[in-house]
């Protein structure tokens, strides 16, 4: 079946008709069911968003990676020993928080980052300036950089997303354009994003969390979550269990 | 006895050899600038951990450069201390070539320079400290032509008004730079001093520049300077850094006294090469050592020294700047307390490194080299120094 894509446009409400009103989208990322081994997420949204490339730089510092994985554990500040033995570690994704006070919106000079109604946060690349302002704002070192053209098979290429445009800032989009998908009629036929769809274990779900009927509102009904950084106010909707 | 303003004649060697070297620089800037706009501001330092380098510490120096003509405006146009108004002329001039030169900085910075010219007027956004800045940096130019304008037409009147209005405006726009670190979400960046501390440093900084400046203009073009003028101007210095000292002490003591944020404060005054710069640039040279030669009653009204301190000034404000923007970025944010990364594929976790390039030097030359041949070109063609300076001018 053929997909349309809703356009996501910069800015404004469209309206109390809209299909976004009145949702609030969010992630719920499950640590406990996250295999150390398995980047399959990973490896997901690079393709489908086109970012394979830009996440291989030779220059890892340069990389661009809207989703990533890292190991953590608790301090252990004792002695050699201590700190040898095998401290419990934990996988925990990282991606934009898509923060219901996003500091990258706030600081954009040209509203390029801005906040949907249904709460995504997107950047729009064709007027972005690339100041990088919203990197420094982001406490969460979830905004990467575009610092050069990378080269690109077009083969690789996913010919319904965007390729990486050089000079300017960007984040996960939650794979909006999938949530926002329609079917050939226009009637909503939303798919989850990349990285839920690859991920075999269960860890990670999107959705509305108002929507009473979503995963996403059971699991956080059910369970404690932990946010980032919950005490600085910027309100991110990416819930952690178990971290 | 009025005082006579003239233009340099612009032929000796010395001038045209420096304005060969300031377009040199200029004309290198910008080959840089285009080279990295063609291949991307990844051939710079500047990384995913540490996007602002160079650049930005050029771009808020220059801009608190400026803050000369904020001193001298103040104390001609405001305060009406006629002994200052040989210098008004110079000191705005300076002031516009210095915010333009605080501009181009950004400009260069920017990863879409195609972008900036029009995205920033079409789509604006008032809660960003890089759309309000802009009408700062941007309106206190156009402040400082009209006050040329009035000062070069001799009108006493529009002059103090004009002089008032940009004394004000000046504040706002030193507040206003410092609001962009100071209102941010780094541990080493927010801090509601952050403001105030770079009017401080501005006015230090740009009052050490206009001591530097007239000094060695005068004794170039062999005008009479009463010393006591710039002897004032160099006590005046000395409160100025005085107050610099104090922001610093009270900003690092606060980071210290309060527990969370004693590791970023640990690493900030001892974690790497911004921790040099801090206590052997800005402290020991930018600052103590000028103090002892501005306070000291012999030195302290001793030209060349008081030239010597202005000079150490202008360079510690310099790394003041740095390390102002750099550990900030240097400095991890903390997103799993009482937790540690062990390992992330993906990207630089803990402290982050930056290194200058090559590129950023030669940009941050290029906006210098703009300026001083600008600068060049308005002695000769604008009347802006005057035949001489006296303490009182009848």
């Amino acid at each position: 079946m053929a997909l349309r894509l809703l356009t996501t446009s910069s800015a404004g409400a469209p309206g109390k008709d809209s299909p976004l009103a009145g949702k609030r989208m969010g992630m719920v990322i499950d640590v406990g069911k996250c295999q150390p081994d398995c980047d399959k997420c990973i490896k997901a949204c690079q393709q489908e968003n086109n970012v394979v490339q830009a996440a291989a730089h030779k220059n890892h510092e340069l990389a661009v990676h809207w989703i990533r994985k890292v190991t953590i554990r608790k301090k252990i500040e004792t002695d050699e020993k201590a700190k040898k033995a095998e401290a419990a570690q934990k996988s925990v994704i990282l991606v934009c928080n898509h923060c219901d006070n996003p500091p990258c919106a706030q600081v954009c000079p040209v509203r390029a980052t801005f906040k949907r109604e249904d709460g995504i946060v997107l950047v729009d690349h064709h007027r972005c300036i690339g100041c990088r302002y919203c990197m420094i704002a982001c406490p969460y070192n979830a905004r990467y950089f575009n610092f050069e053209d990378v080269e690109v098979h077009e083969e690789d290429l996913n010919k319904d997303r965007p390729k990486r445009s050089h000079g300017v800032a960007e984040s996960c989009t939650l794979c909006a354009h999938r949530l926002d998908a329609v079917d050939q009629d226009g009637n909503p036929s939303p798919r989850v994003p990349a990285c839920v769809e690859a991920c075999e274990n269960g860890a990670l779900a999107v959705g509305d969390m108002n929507d009473k009927t979503s995963t996403v509102y059971e699991l956080l009904r059910d369970y404690a979550v932990k946010r980032l950084k919950e005490d600085l106010g910027t309100e991110p909707k990416v819930h952690y269990i178990g971290l | 006895m009025e005082i006579k303003f003239e233009r340099v004649e612009g032929t000796s060697f010395q001038y045209r050899v420096a304005l060969l070297v300031f377009g040199g620089f200029a004309l290198v800037g910008l080959l840089s600038t285009l080279w990295v706009m063609k291949y991307g501001i990844g051939r710079t330092g500047m990384t995913n951990r540490v996007p602002w380098g160079l650049q930005i510490v050029m771009a808020v120096y220059y801009i608190g450069l400026s803050a000369g003509s904020l001193v001298i405006s103040g104390l001609y146009g405001v305060f009406g201390k006629l002994e200052y108004k040989p210098f008004a002329r110079i000191a705005v001039y300076l002031a516009t070539l210095f915010l333009i030169a605080g501009l181009l900085s950004i400009l260069t910075d920017q990863g879409r320079l195609d972008r900036v010219f029009v995205q920033p007027f079409v789509h604006f956004n008032l809660q960003s400290m890089f759309s309000i800045n802009p009408i700062l940096y941007n309106g206190h130019i156009l402040i400082c032509l009209i006050y040329l304008w009035a000062l070069f037409t001799e009108r006493k009147r529009t002059t103090t008004v004009v002089a008032t209005l940009a004394f004000g405006w000046a504040f706002c726009v030193h507040s206003g730079t410092g609001a962009i670190f100071g209102f941010g979400a780094r541990v080493l960046y927010e801090s509601p001093l952050l403001p105030a501390s770079f009017v401080a440093a501005a006015m230090a900084s740009g009052t050490a520049l206009m001591i530097v400046m007239i000094v060695g203009l005068f004794r170039a073009t062999n005008r009479p300077l009463d010393d006591e003028l710039i002897c004032w101007l160099g006590r005046f210095l000395a409160i100025c850094v005085l107050v610099v000292f104090y922001f610093l002490f009270v900003e690092n003591a606060y980071r210290f006294y309060v527990v969370e944020l004693r590791e970023a404060a640990h690493y900030f005054l001892f974690g790497g090469f911004h921790s040099l710069l801090f206590w052997i640039g800005l402290i020991f040279f930018g600052l103590v050592v000028p103090m002892c030669i501005l306070f000291n009653p012999r030195t302290g009204k001793s030209i060349p020294w008081i030239v010597l301190a202005s000079s150490l000034v202008i360079f510690g404000v310099l790394c003041e700047r740095y390390v102002i923007v750099v550990p900030g970025l240097t400095n991890p944010p903390d997103l799993f307390p009482g937790m540690e990364i062990v390992h992330d594929p993906a990207l630089v976790e803990g402290y982050a490194t930056y290194s200058i390039s090559t590129q950023e030097v030669l940009q941050a030359l290029g906006v210098l080299g703009v300026v001083g041949f600008l600068f060049l070109l308005g002695l000769k063609y604008l009347e802006l120094l005057p035949t001489e300076a006296r303490i009182h001018p009848d």
